[in-house]
């Protein structure tokens, strides 16, 4: 019987105990935050559709080291600096999560097929109640898109970093995934992971925002559902093929993105069943899941010694703050527009966390006034939010994808 | 040179534009509301005068039954 190396035989450990002892701690700190991450996740206070996938994938990944030759250590899951035809296609039949990487995630597919899932739940035709009204919201709802660009500028990243991560104001993780990976490739994994953290936590931080920030008489204002115009699947249909021309021919960096959320707003008013429950079932979940898991796996101990980290946690914090106080400004702006018949905790809907934010305004207008009834033109704010973020994004991409 | 500054005017630049075209797109949304109620009106005057106002309500009341 040979000599037999314990260490060799559960290379994790081994690996551990052989790697610098910074990587072996930020190894077992990240095993332990991925484990925290899920229980969280399955107890509902973070977003369980992202958490509990990326939390075991975050564990997973950082026991699962090995050695893969003599003196290399790493992990068969993927390896997201391959490149060049050779190297890439022997990843691809090492690793079993690097085609989906490679094929999904690394071109902002998976951020599209989200995307599509999302415009097949979003019914625009609330959006359509009063237009205006919600853009006016929407557009002071980016607040924190737009603040925290020269914030992170100030604090020492460079435009394109700073322009990644102050899209988690727009509170849309598939928009930050996206911007991030055509701006700031090094750093869309720290930079995706906080904006889906902080966007889990939205849905328990907004409500004390709204009650700080709006006094209980005005959070129950009382709104005429009845008064709001019935909009046909033809008219939402009109709507969605002229914007998404428009914003496609304005800004055809983000046209992948306009083109899948409209796309599945247009599945859905024409009513075609099938598509409607393969995209709001399948696709939007499976790439939910996917995108959860490979986000985990990414989130390698290297990722976590990145000193940035710390600014990123710092500038995402700050983002979505502003975006929501923005949010209520913009309540408050139609408040008195509306001449004090519009209850301005709508304008927490403007922060676009389909449909988080909106049930957010419902919730807490309900708490105010059990009679009251606000969720049709929250979603409208909502969905507006939506397309404020993406022409947001579309003008940081054109701005800055060709800068140095 | 990337300073706050330049950031800073960026950033208003980036919001303009995003504000004019938000804004932009909501008046597209109202123009084509607009015409599609003044189609919808104009349709509904051409049923009345045809069969006259008690048709039509009629049978928007079916419509709306069914």
């Amino acid at each position: 019987m040979p000599g037999i190396d314990l260490l060799h035989v559960f290379q994790g450990i081994g690996t551990m105990i052989a790697s610098d002892p910074l990587i072996a701690f930020a190894r077992i700190a990240l095993i332990a935050l991925g484990i925290g991450l899920l229980y969280l996740g399955v107890r509902g206070t973070l977003e369980p559709l992202i958490m509990i996938p990326m939390g075991l994938g975050m564990a997973s990944v950082n026991g699962a080291v090995l050695y893969l030759s003599a003196k290399e250590m790493g992990t068969i899951f993927v390896d997201p600096i391959a490149s060049g035809p050779e190297k890439l296609l022997d990843v691809l039949q090492i690793d079993f999560l690097q085609p989906i990487y490679t094929f999904t995630f690394s071109n902002g597919l998976i951020a599209c097929l989200v995307f599509m899932g999302i415009g097949a739940i979003s019914d625009i035709g609330y959006m359509l109640i009063a237009p205006i009204r919600c853009m006016i919201i929407a557009i002071m709802a980016e607040l924190g898109t737009l603040l925290t660009f020269p914030i992170a500028v100030a604090m020492g990243l460079n435009y394109k970093e700073a322009a990644s991560i102050a899209m988690v104001g727009g509170a849309d993780g598939p928009m930050v995934l996206y911007t991030s990976l055509i701006l700031a490739r090094d750093l869309f994994v720290p930079i995706t992971i906080v904006a889906y953290l902080y966007l889990s936590l939205t849905y328990a931080g907004y409500p004390y925002l709204v009650r700080l920030l709006i006094p209980k008489h005005l959070r129950g204002i009382k709104m005429d559902v009845k008064a709001a115009p019935n909009v046909t699947a033809g008219e939402k249909i009109t709507f969605a093929v002229i914007i998404c021309t428009l914003l496609c021919l304005l800004f055809p960096v983000a046209a992948p993105l306009f083109l899948s959320f409209f796309l599945g707003v247009v599945v859905r008013e024409s009513g075609i069943k099938q598509y409607v429950e393969f995209l709001s079932g399948t696709v939007l979940y499976g790439s939910t899941l996917f995108l959860g898991l490979l986000l985990g796996v990414l989130f390698e101990a290297g990722t976590i010694l990145n000193p940035k980290v710390l600014l990123l946690l710092v500038l995402g914090m700050i983002a979505l703050l502003l975006s929501g106080i923005g949010g209520i400004i913009g309540g408050y702006i139609v408040y008195w527009m509306s001449g004090r018949s519009f209850n301005p905790v709508i304008g927490i809907a403007g922060v676009s966390c389909v449909p988080t934010t909106a049930k957010v305004a419902q919730k807490e207008v309900h708490a105010a006034n059990k009679f009251a009834m606000i969720l049709p033109w929250a979603m409208g704010a909502c969905v507006s939010g939506v397309i404020t973020s993406a022409i947001i994004a579309g003008v940081y991409i054109s701005v800055l994808q060709n800068t140095h | 040179m990337e300073t706050f500054g330049g950031a800073f005017k960026l950033m208003l630049f980036v919001y303009a534009v995003a504000a004019v075209i938000a804004l932009l797109t909501a008046w597209i949304i109202k123009l084509i509301f607009f015409f599609i109620q003044k189609r919808n009106g104009r349709a509904a005057a051409r049923q009345s005068a045809k069969h006259g106002p008690h048709a039509t309500a009629a049978k928007a009341h079916a419509k709306s039954t069914s």
